[in-house]
This record gives C-alpha cells, structure tokens and sequence, in this order.
C-alpha cells in the first residue's frame, strides 16, 4: 500500500495534469498534428488521385469547360493523409488546425472548396489548365533555355508540336494559327 | 434445476468497458455454474465494405477496426498486400512500422492495465496509469500526428519518415515513461487490493488453453510460450532482440503481470529500432496486381491477427478475410469464469483484454 501511497502524495503536490483548456492554452499542438485539410489551388491539376485513395469519400472534383472545384467535406474526412500522401504536386496539406466545433446549421457547409478557372491555349484557344510554375521548374529543370512563362499556357497538344518545332531546329510558333488535326 | 440455480443476463452495455457482450449465466446463489456469449452487437459489415473499396483504401479502413490495436490492423493488411504483391518493403520501414506498433502496444496494454484497476474498484490507480499512458499519447500525436490511429502504414512502407529530432524526443519521453512504469509494476505486483481482487481469480489451466488456441497474453498468462514475433518473425523482428515474457499463474493477476512487463520489452525494441534503424527510402513504388491469394499475421497487443487476401487483378480485393485475437479469448472466459462469483464477472473479462469492435467487425 505504501507503494502507492507515495504516488498518491506526489501527484497531489504536483497538482492537476490536465490542460486549462479552452480557459488556458493547451501544450499539445505538435508540428505533425493531422487537423483540417487544406487545398492549394494554385498547384491542384484536378487528377483526382485523392478522390482514388479517400476512403471516406469526402473528396469531390467537379470538372467543367471553364475549369474544376474541389471540395473536401471536414466532417466527412477522417484524417488519415492518404490524399496529402498521393498528391502528386503536393497541393494537399494537412494543417495543426483542429477546431472543428460548428453549429448544426452548418454541418453540410463545413468544407474546404477551391476553384481553379482554366485559361485558354495561347496558340489553339483550348480551355486548359495552365501548368503551376513549381511544377514546371521541375519537369524543364534540365532544360534552363525554355521560357517557362511560354509553355505555361500551352495546351499539351500545342507544347508537344512546340518541342516537336525546337528539336528540329525550327522557330517557336506562338504566332501561327494552330494546326487543325 | 434447483430452486437456487437461475440463468442471469449480463449485458449487453458496460460489462466491463463501453464495448456489447451478453452474458447469459447460469448461477447458483451468487457462483457461476455455465456462460454462454452472445454477440453481433456491433456487426458492422467491414469485410463487405473492404470488398467494395480499392487496396488504398482499405489501409484506412482497416485501421478503423478497432481502436487499441488500430494499427496492428492497418500493418497486417499492408503485410498481406505485400505478400500478395511479392513487394519488398524498404529496410527503413520495417523498423518504422514495429516502432509504431510497439508504441501502440505501450499505449493498449496500459490502458487495459488501467480498466483492471477501475474495475477493481481502485479509481486513484486507474487514473494514474491512464496519466503515465497520457506520455505515450503525446508521443503518438506528436510522431504520428494523432492519438489513437496513427495512419502510418502504407502498401510498400510507411507514409512519412520519422527524423532525427523526433527519434530523439521519442527516446526522452521512453526514459521519462520507464521509471513511472516500474513504479506501475511494483504495485500491480504488490498491493493489496491489486492482489486480493486478481490473484487466483479467472483460472485458465494450460491444457484448457491449449485447447481453445487462445493467443497473445492470455496464452502467456497461462505459461503457453506463443507469440507471432517469436513464431514466425516479420518486418525487422528478426533483426531486434527481445525476450518472450510468460507467467504461469494461470489467473486474471498473472495475465496483468504479462502485459506490465511487455512494456519494458516493447520499449527495448523501440530503442533498438532508434538506435540501429538504416537510412534510406520508407517507400516501395506499387507494382502490378496479379491474380492471387495471400496470408499474413502479426502479434497485435491482444494476440494474433490474421490477413487473407484473394486478389482478382483489379484494384479491389475479391476477399478480405481477417481473424482477430478476441475470438478465440473470449472462447476461454466459460472456462474462466465457472466457479467465479458474479461481481467477479468483469474483472475476468477486461483479464482477456477483450475488443468486441474486433472480433464482430
């Protein structure tokens, strides 16, 4: 009995362990803490592989001629980075926030919701997704003479007859009307 | 039957946790004489709900089995993918998934050493072991990102590494943790109350054991020497030393005892795993799915988990089948709780560590 005793006093002496909280602030809110997730909308291409790997289905990508939506329900999500894991341009984030408390009313409303306008080809017209910068610093990181800010506007049909032009050594095409295949 | 024996339900809410079981027992005065079990309370239909999901997906959902032993569910399916895939899994991650698994252990087997002293009636000492537990929550909310699934098994390996900085803060919280948990185990193993409530109670003799194939601590608790890690070693077990701890007493004291000093062997290979843990990749690329059927099982905190998996070639198993360790224990409480008195009832259950969210899926 002593044994236990002895811890009986320590903890009262040490008073409560528990956290203040919502009073006082709380110690726990690491680096690694999975909260709320976050959409990075000048990065998502709208590929869907987090609506693949969402087990609980809270992952929706609207796509239009004008663009694409992504919405994530929070109270749908359950928080296990699978999305944030197969992102394969890393848009989705995993933020400390955790205060999810919200009225009934807003239950359905609760969301993280991007919308991503497409732009047209600078060459055809077509309706794309320009190419995130990040993303094509790392795809042309060999290739230091390509002007980024060109083929980001390129469709991928466009970009294709583009690299096709400059490895043959002929002059880009920006100003030429697009070839009607 | 005599004028003295009745059959008495027991259940199904809050037996000894906020878990279903029905008990229905035959009594005589205040001794049981029979149980019988009754369960599906908490049927949830998983194995269905895996077969209409793809392999990524069913990493998340398996760790939503149950609570404790979350990730023992999340690491065996991930097994079992593997070996269907025949995919090799970084060295690195193998010691990052037994990091995290005998991290949750710690966690599991406190908690279940906790329940015993609530019920027990000893609430002072439940809500000291649920404090010293509280270290090793931290540690999983500040290493895995949450405090009870950690979502760090993947097919191929593990979802993020673990760096420097919080290897280094794990084995500060460890060297924290130790001296409370010897101080844990001396007075399981010598108060009063402790002793008098537990010693003796819920015998389970090893032939009985043997023959119901009880597993995990139970099967410890009553000197069968059967643990999986020893068995048939998975993931960097093979590579790390720790001793098999079994105790003879055969009672609810001695299946307590177990789970107390498997403590001090799970915080032995989570230093190992510190300490000689190889640099390098923590992930396997996927590789295709053919048409196949695999096995896997590993020691969860509670005994052996199995995974079997029949693949079709898609991306969605034809048949995911996995058998948990609280099947075949809770088999074992007719054998233990005959002879017990009925306020002893829950006492012997919580002794089997029981997870009813499991074992009914």
């Amino acid at each position: 009995m002593a044994g236990f005793l002895k811890v009986l006093f320590r903890n009262l002496l040490e008073g409560p362990s528990t956290d203040p909280f919502p009073l006082g602030p709380t110690r726990m809110e690491p680096e690694r803490l999975r909260g709320k997730v976050v959409v990075d909308e000048t990065l998502c291409m709208g590929c869907g592989i987090c609506v693949y790997s969402c087990v609980a289905g809270a992952i929706n990508i609207q796509h239009t001629e004008e663009g694409h939506t992504i919405t994530i329900w929070h109270n749908a999500c359950c928080r296990c980075a699978s999305c944030k894991q197969f992102c394969p341009v890393h848009a989705i984030t995993l933020v400390k926030d955790w205060h999810s408390a919200h009225e009934e009313r807003d239950k359905y409303n609760v969301v993280e919701q991007k919308s991503i306008q497409y732009e047209p080809c600078s060459v055809c017209g077509k309706k794309i997704r320009p190419v995130p910068t990040e993303i094509l610093k790392k795809l042309y990181v060999n290739n230091s003479d390509i002007d980024l800010e060109h083929v980001q506007h390129l469709c991928p049909a466009c970009r294709q007859l583009e690299d096709a032009r400059r490895s043959a050594g002929l002059p880009a095409a920006a100003e030429q009307p697009a070839v009607e295949s | 039957m005599s004028i003295t024996t009745y059959t008495m339900p027991l259940g199904p809410v809050h037996v000894a946790l906020e878990e279903p079981v029905y008990f229905n027992l035959t009594v005589e005065g205040e001794n049981i004489k029979n149980v019988e079990l009754t369960s599906g309370h908490v049927h949830r239909g998983m194995e269905r709900l895996a077969m209409q999901r793809n392999l990524v997906k069913n990493v998340t959902l398996t760790e939503r089995v149950c609570s404790l032993c979350s990730n023992s569910h999340s690491f065996t399916y991930c097994n079992v993918v593997e070996n269907a895939l025949n995919l090799e899994i970084p060295e690195r991650a193998k010691y990052l998934r037994v990091m995290a698994e005998e991290i949750k252990r710690i966690a599991s087997h406190l908690f279940n050493t906790a329940i015993q002293a609530h019920i027990a009636g000893f609430k002072s000492l439940f809500m000291h072991v649920m404090e010293v537990r509280e270290i090793m929550q931290d540690v999983k909310e500040t290493v895995y990102g949450n405090r009870m699934n950690l979502a760090t098994n993947c097919i191929g390996g593990v979802k993020s590494d673990v760096d420097d900085e919080l290897i280094e803060y794990i084995l500060k919280q460890l060297d924290v943790i130790e001296p409370q948990l010897e101080e844990l185990r001396d007075i399981f193993e010598n108060n009063h109350i402790m002793l008098t409530r537990t010693k003796g109670l819920g015998l389970l003799p090893p032939e009985d054991a043997e023959a119901l194939g009880v597993c995990g601590p139970v099967a410890r608790g009553s000197g069968l020497r059967r643990d999986v890690r020893f068995d048939s070693p998975y993931a960097a077990y093979p590579n790390l030393e720790f001793d098999m701890i079994v105790e003879d007493g055969c009672c609810v004291h001695s299946r307590t005892m177990v789970r107390i000093r498997e403590l001090f062997e799970s915080m032995k290979l989570i230093r190992q795993c510190c300490e000689r843990m190889p640099h390098g990749p923590v992930r396997a690329p996927m590789v295709q799915i053919p048409v196949t059927e695999a096995f896997a099982h590993t020691e969860a905190p509670r005994g052996e988990v199995a995974y079997y998996i029949r693949t079709n070639g898609s991306d969605t198993p034809a048949r995911l089948k996995w058998r948990v360790p609280s099947y075949m224990n809770w088999k074992a409480l007719g054998v233990m709780m005959r002879g017990c008195q009925i306020a002893e009832v829950a006492l012997v259950l919580n002794s089997i560590d029981p997870c009813v969210s499991c074992t009914e899926r």
